[in-house]
């Protein structure tokens, strides 16, 4: 990376703050998505009601009110539990609020996904003695990726970009190491042109390797002009 | 329950086959709409039923309520001398897989899995539930393959091969398991004409092998041919119960001769 008055290293680091809560926050998304669309499916009718107002209430609000929300009150109810004042990691309020804004969308992604598998096909798993454990495991979610891979590229994509909302409460990611280069070398245009590239190439790479995924998950599906996969 | 015995008729010396299946006063509802009305029958080791009926009879539902696809309301089914009670929440989800893997299942529509490969599709239920190994799973798979006429598709997907050879393949499957009892759910329904042949020669190498077999069919020369025993459901119930040569020359039931009839228009016409 060029020097750019010397906040190249600054840049890079806020860069690699970025990933780092991007990634964090996919993987628990994911986690809480899965379950999220479990128990939309199940049997049990008051995880179905929770799973519904989750997924209601946090598609409903803007992610920075989350973000703000999530920061600032976290600060106050654990203030208030240690009888002291306590105050939110940036990072830890950037991910908690990047995972469940990720797993109510994911919710739903994983839960239409889960309904499109043809119900013969876990009928068939049944039917040789598979439990519920296996069938999810063997069939259900190999099958699933198919139909929720599309989806969830989309959401990793505005989960990357989101994390620039975090720079708000002081994480020190690429948006707010970009900011205050531009503001310090009142030069802006260059370091809010290098923090677009650089987001641009992550979203790029992601690309890159969601067609990986999707080439792999579609295994055995003929698509659309009978090309041999 | 009468004709039961016809199995031995033929040889009185020969010892009566042990029991495979008992299903004793089976009922399933679907909501208000009672589907099987208090069924029972036996299956003797050995026996090949065939199962026919106008839609709507319960045929498919019955073998559907004997491995709990659709859990049977009230009854009790035996196996091999283990009893599972039929009442709702009486059966366990471990005795209900242990029922399973003695039943083994072939549906109308195949139901392979389409993210694996033929061979990935027979062994991966042996693997999880038998304890195989990889290596002895894949080697029984390819047995399989080889004797439904597959072995050279081992490494195709499901959309790769034609409904006839999904069907074998569904049936590989099923027998990876070795199940007491195969199951088959209108087997030939969802097949092009022409390919219906070489399904139901593998389903007749099996009946000559002495498995014990209940086919829901629509075939009904191939289930005159190939089973001892013909039951005719109507309306939820057994309305005959008779060796093929009785049932398909001289019916006792008014609504079978229907049936028949009504069949040899069909074909008649066709």
């Amino acid at each position: 990376m060029p020097d750019l008055h010397g906040f190249g290293g600054q840049i890079l680091s806020g860069a690699f703050t970025t990933l780092e809560v991007a990634l964090t926050s996919l993987i628990f998304g994911l986690v809480i998505g899965l379950l999220g669309a479990t128990a939309k499916l199940g049997p049990i009718k008051g995880m179905r009601v929770l799973a519904g107002a989750y997924t209601t209430i946090i598609r409903g609000i803007p992610e920075l009110l989350i973000i703000l929300i999530l920061y600032f009150g976290g600060t106050v109810v654990l203030s208030t539990l240690y009888g002291d004042y306590v105050e939110v990691n940036a990072f830890t309020a950037g991910v908690f609020s990047l995972s469940i804004v990720f797993g109510a969308y994911a919710t739903e992604v994983f839960r239409a996904a889960i309904l499109a598998i043809p119900r013969g096909q876990i009928e068939a798993a049944h039917a040789l003695g598979l439990g519920p454990v296996l069938t999810f495991r063997l069939v259900m979610f190999p099958q699933m990726l198919r139909y929720a891979l599309p989806g969830l590229g989309n959401l990793w994509l505005s989960l990357l970009k989101d994390t620039a909302l975090i720079s708000v409460v002081g994480l020190e990611d690429l948006m707010r190491k970009a900011s205050v280069a531009a503001g310090t070398t009142h030069d802006p245009l260059t370091f809010y042109a290098v923090a677009a590239a650089l987001y641009l190439s992550f979203t790029s790479v992601s690309l890159a390797g969601l067609n990986v995924l999707e080439l792999h998950a579609n295994r055995g599906v003929r698509v659309l002009g009978g090309e041999r996969r | 329950m009468n004709n039961q015995l016809d199995v031995c008729e033929c040889d009185d010396d020969q010892q009566v086959p042990p029991v495979a299946l008992h299903v004793v006063n089976l009922r399933k509802s679907f909501g208000e709409l009672e589907v099987i009305k208090g069924i029972s029958l036996v299956a003797r080791k050995g026996d090949v039923i065939s199962i026919l009926g106008s839609s709507g009879s319960g045929k498919s539902t019955l073998l559907r309520c004997l491995n709990f696809l659709e859990r049977p309301d009230d009854g009790e089914i035996w196996i091999s001398g283990r009893r599972i009670a039929a009442g709702p929440g009486l059966a366990g989800q471990r005795e209900i897989n242990a029922l399973r893997i003695n039943l083994g299942m072939v549906f109308q529509n195949f139901n392979l899995w389409q993210h694996k490969t033929a061979l990935e599709n027979i062994v991966e239920a042996p693997i999880h539930m038998l304890g195989l190994s990889k290596h002895e799973a894949q080697l029984r798979a390819e047995q399989l393959l080889a004797k439904v006429g597959l072995a050279d598709k081992r490494d195709f997907y499901p959309s790769h091969l034609s409904g006839g050879q999904q069907q074998r393949v569904a049936i590989a499957r099923a027998l990876a398991m070795e199940p007491e009892i195969l199951l088959f759910d209108e087997p030939t329904s969802a097949l092009d004409p022409e390919l219906v042949g070489d399904v139901l020669n593998v389903i007749r190498a099996l009946a000559s092998e002495g498995r014990t077999m209940l086919i829901v069919t629509h075939e009904l020369g191939f289930a005159r041919q190939v089973s001892n025993r013909i039951i005719f459901l109507h309306h939820g119930q057994i309305e005959e119960e008779a060796s093929p040569s009785v049932f398909f020359a001289d019916p006792k039931s008014a609504r079978v001769k229907q049936f028949l009839s009504s069949q040899r228009e069909a074909f008649a016409h066709a």
